[in-house]
């Protein structure tokens, strides 16, 4: 891996402290242990709440990278903190290796005008504005003329599939609408880092699914690096290139898909990933015993390393035989097709 | 032994230090009247540090009245100079564009009566005083309600100085204005324009406190700048509440340029009230009254309009057109168009109602009058002196004896004992008060008793905080020497609030339940809180002439409707699942009321209840012209004598009232909500 351009996103020891004096009591806590646990219990005793403690991961330019857990486990904390809605009590964050808590207000503005996007759970549209005026807002703060930006938001409302609503105000749309709008106005300014807090948590379950893949569309076309905030552990599997999990303000675990899956950090994980359709994230690779002078039997269904278990299964179904279906007397009833069984247990793949 | 709850304890004291005071009342009567020795001056003192305070700032005070009378006088001369028909035309246009055919017809029907009624000079030159006032009090108040969001260090003074400003009652400020600025229309115009300012103020905060966070944090990753954020963003996003108190702000506006036409003695259309009510024009009163009526009216729905979020504007070709016709038909009648005030289409009806209104109090003196001594006799009086006093022969046809006197006690024990052996102490040891308070006299209570009874009221709803703080605050009414005065306005409110609860109670009752009954109260709500609160005095002052009761309805008038309100409210915004589930466990109707609508409704009646008590103390001074006693009396004679220190002092003593009562309902309201889970 070249190491010349940095991380999109750097977090180094990142904490958010809520309560009175919370820099101080941090400085004070992490100076009397070396242990975020019990740095945190510390601060937790004196009636501070550590929302975020000890926050450490990178991500590279280009990756999806998932943050999941329950409410309250401080991932919109988190996103809060990297997006500087939220000061930061201790730690470091560099994005494109540009310390983003030590920046002025000037360039803090111009880094959100240039460089950051961000989409909101509940659309955070504004409602006095219809949605191309909503959608060109971000060109409208760098002073780019009405004409000219009205333009330009025109393309992205083509691009999330909202042309013919220009006109239309916030209140007259539906929610998966609404959050195209928002989608839009956090691309319209060509942000390389781009925040998502839970932006499909509020739709229903055939639009989310339906958003979910227009926005990996989305993110083949434009190669943005992404951060992207859920609760819901078989989206985090579906659209992340790394998961990590958090709990109480700690991240738990950091991983790929099925490492999550397959080797879950603890019981919390585990727990997560126990109602997850493993067959269709875990690939033939998590199973296989590796070496080239193994024992194995004289078929070969043809497996290949990142076949998914369910892909892999039917494959060695279809050579069996048709097997006969009998009643409690033993009578012949019909016959079934191996190879149906593994495939009635799949899951539609686009899920 | 069981412990005592919170409150049979704080009750148990109260009766305590009340039996007491009466047992001791022959040995030590310092308990019953505050030693006049003990009163500090305070009056004085704060009289002689305002003076001084004034005195410095006048300079620039009458410099910026004099600035101020050059845009009044240019409104005045606009209004007056203007054609009516043109004048007339530009409303219906504007009513048009705001709110359709209705509101032009509204506008065009109700300037229509103005004209004809003849006040139309009388009117512009308060609209000229409205339209100085409220740009300067929107101006205000917005700058202070952004700044309170943008600071929030300064947010909790702000919040506690709006608090403060509505519950100070309104001529308090006219008098230390009145020094300052001297006789004139800039004292009302400058007295409506900080009257109107805590309105706005408070909708702006409000407004824009409670955008949603996320659209805040939209503007910020969008990358605006705080500018950026406030006045693309969050303002407008805000603007249906900002809305609400630019409605406020005009209504408030217009009431208080009314009221200041006590002092104002200017040709406009409060003093024409007040003009025709002292002369006992009661026909010509209630016709300017109606014209006050008649503009509240227009204001309130055109603006209201604008503060609904789904409103849409009406073609504005229509209006332009309205207008030009306005203009063409001013241009060809030029010459005839008679002087507005000339018109007196009503006169002869007035003098008719001045007519039917003598025969008709003349041929019911009778019945009248006994309301009235009944009301006096048997209600107020008894409550205002105490039984001891108010029985007399001449009234109640026997004497107090102080068998009677030990009757009563025991009939209140008794009915505490039982109480008290059913389980419910501190109802048993409350009725046993009450029957003490009605032996005494609200206006006779002794000041221990006050003392103590407030402080633990106050301990129960708010802690030890708000009991340190009502104690406190009363104290300084005591040792400043306003305490009987203070007592007198409380029994006043007391008993307004009290009927105000009963019988507005009931008609929220009766409302929740019925909504015919809903359909014919609303718009009586309606109009009576759009009313100016001068104009109530008018129809009970015609009927029941100047005195105690006539006040006691016009408080009532005006305060009963927050309670109407809030009781409807709370009893039919039951959530849908509870009364689901009370029905499908086969509660009857009134099972229903009773067991899980009234119950989930107790926080917000009582919200009215608190409402109910600032309305009382607010109309309480404005009815002091119609002969009350107490504060309000003082605070209006204050104002007739330009005394500054007995304006203030007398102000802040109604203010504390009406602060340390809103502050106990609020904390039993809370108490319930938290109980409820709400």
């Amino acid at each position: 891996m070249s190491t010349k351009t940095p991380p999109a996103i750097t977090c180094q020891s990142v904490w958010q402290v809520f309560g009175a004096n919370a820099e101080s009591a941090l400085n004070r806590a992490l100076s009397s242990t070396n242990s975020a646990d019990e740095a945190a219990a510390q601060l937790r005793a004196e009636g501070l709440t550590p929302a975020v403690q000890d926050a450490t991961f990178e991500v590279q330019e280009g990756e999806l990278f998932v943050i999941m857990g329950l409410s309250g486990s401080g991932k919109s904390t988190l996103i809060r903190c990297i997006s500087q809605l939220l000061p930061g009590t201790g730690g470091e964050i560099l994005i494109e290796g540009e310390d983003i808590r030590t920046a002025s207000q000037k360039r803090l503005i111009e880094m959100r005008r240039n460089t950051l996007g961000m989409v909101f759970q509940h659309f955070g549209l504004f409602p006095h504005m219809n949605v191309a005026e909503n959608v060109a807002y971000p060109l409208r703060v760098q002073g780019m003329g009405k004409k000219e930006r009205l333009a330009k938001a025109q393309k992205v409302i083509e691009l999330v599939g909202l042309g013919g609503r220009e006109k239309n105000f916030p209140r007259e749309l539906s929610g998966g609408q609404r959050q195209r709008v928002g989608i839009a106005r956090s691309l319209v300014a060509d942000c390389s880092v781009w925040f998502l807090d839970e932006p499909f948590s509020a739709l229903d379950p055939l639009i989310r699914r339906q958003l979910q893949d227009e926005f990996l569309d989305i993110q083949a076309k434009l190669k943005t690096t992404i951060v992207f905030i859920t609760h819901d552990i078989n989206e985090a599997l579906k659209l992340a290139d790394r998961i990590a999990i958090m709990r109480d303000g700690k991240i738990v675990q950091i991983g790929t898909p099925s490492d999550i899956v397959l080797n879950p950090a603890d019981d919390y994980v585990r727990e997560f990933s126990k109602d997850v359709a493993k067959g269709q994230h875990a690939r033939v690779a998590s199973v296989m015993q590796a070496g080239g002078d193994l024992v194995h039997g004289p078929d070969d269904p043809g497996l290949r390393r990142d076949m998914t278990l369910d892909a892999a299964l039917a494959r060695c179904m279809e050579l069996y035989e048709p097997v006969p279906v009998r009643d409690e007397n033993g009578a012949l009833l019909g016959v079934v097709n191996p190879a149906d069984l593994a495939a009635a247990l799949q899951v539609d793949p686009a899920a | 032994m069981t412990t005592l709850s919170k409150g049979s304890m704080a009750a148990l004291i109260a009766l305590a230090v009340g039996i007491l005071c009466l047992a001791l009342e022959g040995v030590a009567p310092w308990l019953t009247a505050f030693p006049k020795g003990w009163v500090l001056p305070a009056t004085e003192w704060v009289g002689s540090a305002m003076e001084a305070f004034l005195a410095l700032i006048k300079p620039a005070a009458r410099l910026f009245s004099a600035l101020m009378a050059y845009p009044m006088e240019g409104a005045n001369w606009i209004l007056n100079v203007t054609p009516w028909p043109l004048l007339i035309a530009a409303t219906v246009a504007l009513g048009w564009r705001l709110g359709g055919v209705t509101m032009a017809l509204m506008a065009a029907v109700g300037l229509g009566a103005v004209l004809a009624s003849g006040y139309w000079p009388q009117s512009m030159n308060t609209l000229a005083l409205v339209s100085v006032s409220v740009p300067l009090a929107l101006l205000i108040g917005g700058a202070i309600g952004v700044l309170a969001n943008e600071y929030p260090r300064v947010r909790a003074p702000v919040q506690a100085l709006l608090d403060v400003m509505q519950t100070v009652p309104t001529f308090a400020y006219l008098t230390p204005l009145l020094v300052l600025f001297g006789f004139g229309p800039v004292v009302g115009l400058i007295a409506s324009a900080i009257y109107a300012a805590p309105p706005m103020a408070r909708n702006v905060l409000l407004g824009l406190q409670r955008i949603e966070p996320e659209i805040k944090e939209a503007a910020i990753m969008a990358g605006g700048t705080r500018m950026q954020q406030l006045f693309q963003v969050e303002i407008p996003a805000a603007a249906t509440q900002i809305m609400v108190g630019v409605n406020q702000c005009l209504m408030a506006a217009l009431s208080m340029v009314i009221i200041a036409a006590v002092i104002g003695g200017f040709d406009d259309i409060g003093w024409e009230v007040l003009l025709t009510m002292r002369k006992a024009q009661f026909g010509a009163s209630l016709l300017a009254g109606l014209v006050i009526v008649i503009f509240a009216i227009l204001i309130d729905r055109m603006s209201g309009t604008l503060a609904n979020e789904k409103r849409r504007y009406y073609d504005g070709r229509v209006s332009l057109g309205l207008i030009a016709l306005g203009a063409i038909a001013s241009i060809i009648f030029y010459g005839q168009i008679q002087d507005p005030g000339a018109y007196a289409l009503f006169n002869s009806t007035a003098d008719r109602v001045d007519a039917g209104l003598s025969a008709f109090t003349s041929a019911n003196a009778e019945a009248l009058t006994a309301i009235k001594n009944g009301v006096m006799f048997y209600v107020l009086l008894p409550l205002r002196i105490g039984l001891d006093q108010a029985v007399l022969p001449f009234t109640w046809g026997f004497v107090w004896t102080s068998g009677m006197s030990f009757t009563l006690f025991a009939v209140g024990a008794a009915a505490g004992l039982y109480c008290a052996y059913r389980g419910k102490l501190t109802l048993g040891v409350v009725i046993l008060i009450a029957a003490g308070m009605l032996e005494t006299g609200i206006s006779q209570l002794p000041w221990p008793f006050v003392l103590v009874g407030v402080g633990a009221l106050s301990y129960v709803a708010g802690g030890l905080r708000l009991a340190a703080l009502s104690v406190g605050l009363l104290t300084t009414i005591l040792v400043s020497g306003l305490w009987e005065r203070a007592l007198l306005s409380l029994y006043l409110s007391g008993a307004s609030v009290f009927a105000c609860a009963v019988l507005g109670g009931a008609i929220g009752l009766a409302s929740a339940v019925s909504p015919m009954v809903w359909r014919v109260v609303r718009p009586i709500c309606d109009m009576l809180q759009t009313i100016p609160l001068f104009v109530f005095l008018i129809p009970v002052l015609m009927v029941f002439q100047i005195g105690e009761f006539s006040a006691f309805l016009a408080i009532m008038a005006y305060a009963i409707v927050p309670m109407i309100r809030y009781t409807r409210h709370g009893l039919t915004e039951t959530p849908a699942e509870m009364i689901e589930a009370a029905t499908a466990s086969g509660a009857t109707r009134w099972q229903m009321m009773r067991d899980v609508r009234a119950p989930y409704a107790a926080p917000t009646i009582l919200l009215g209840l608190n409402q109910t008590i600032l309305y009382a103390f607010a109309m309480l001074v404005i009815a002091a012209l119609i002969g009350t006693t107490g504060l309000g009396q003082s605070i209006y004679l204050a104002l007739g004598q330009a005394d500054v220190g007995l304006g203030i002092s007398a102000g802040a003593a109604m203010a504390i009232l009406a602060l340390i009562a809103d502050r106990i309902v609020q904390g039993f309201a809370e108490e319930r909500r938290k109980a409820l889970g709400l």
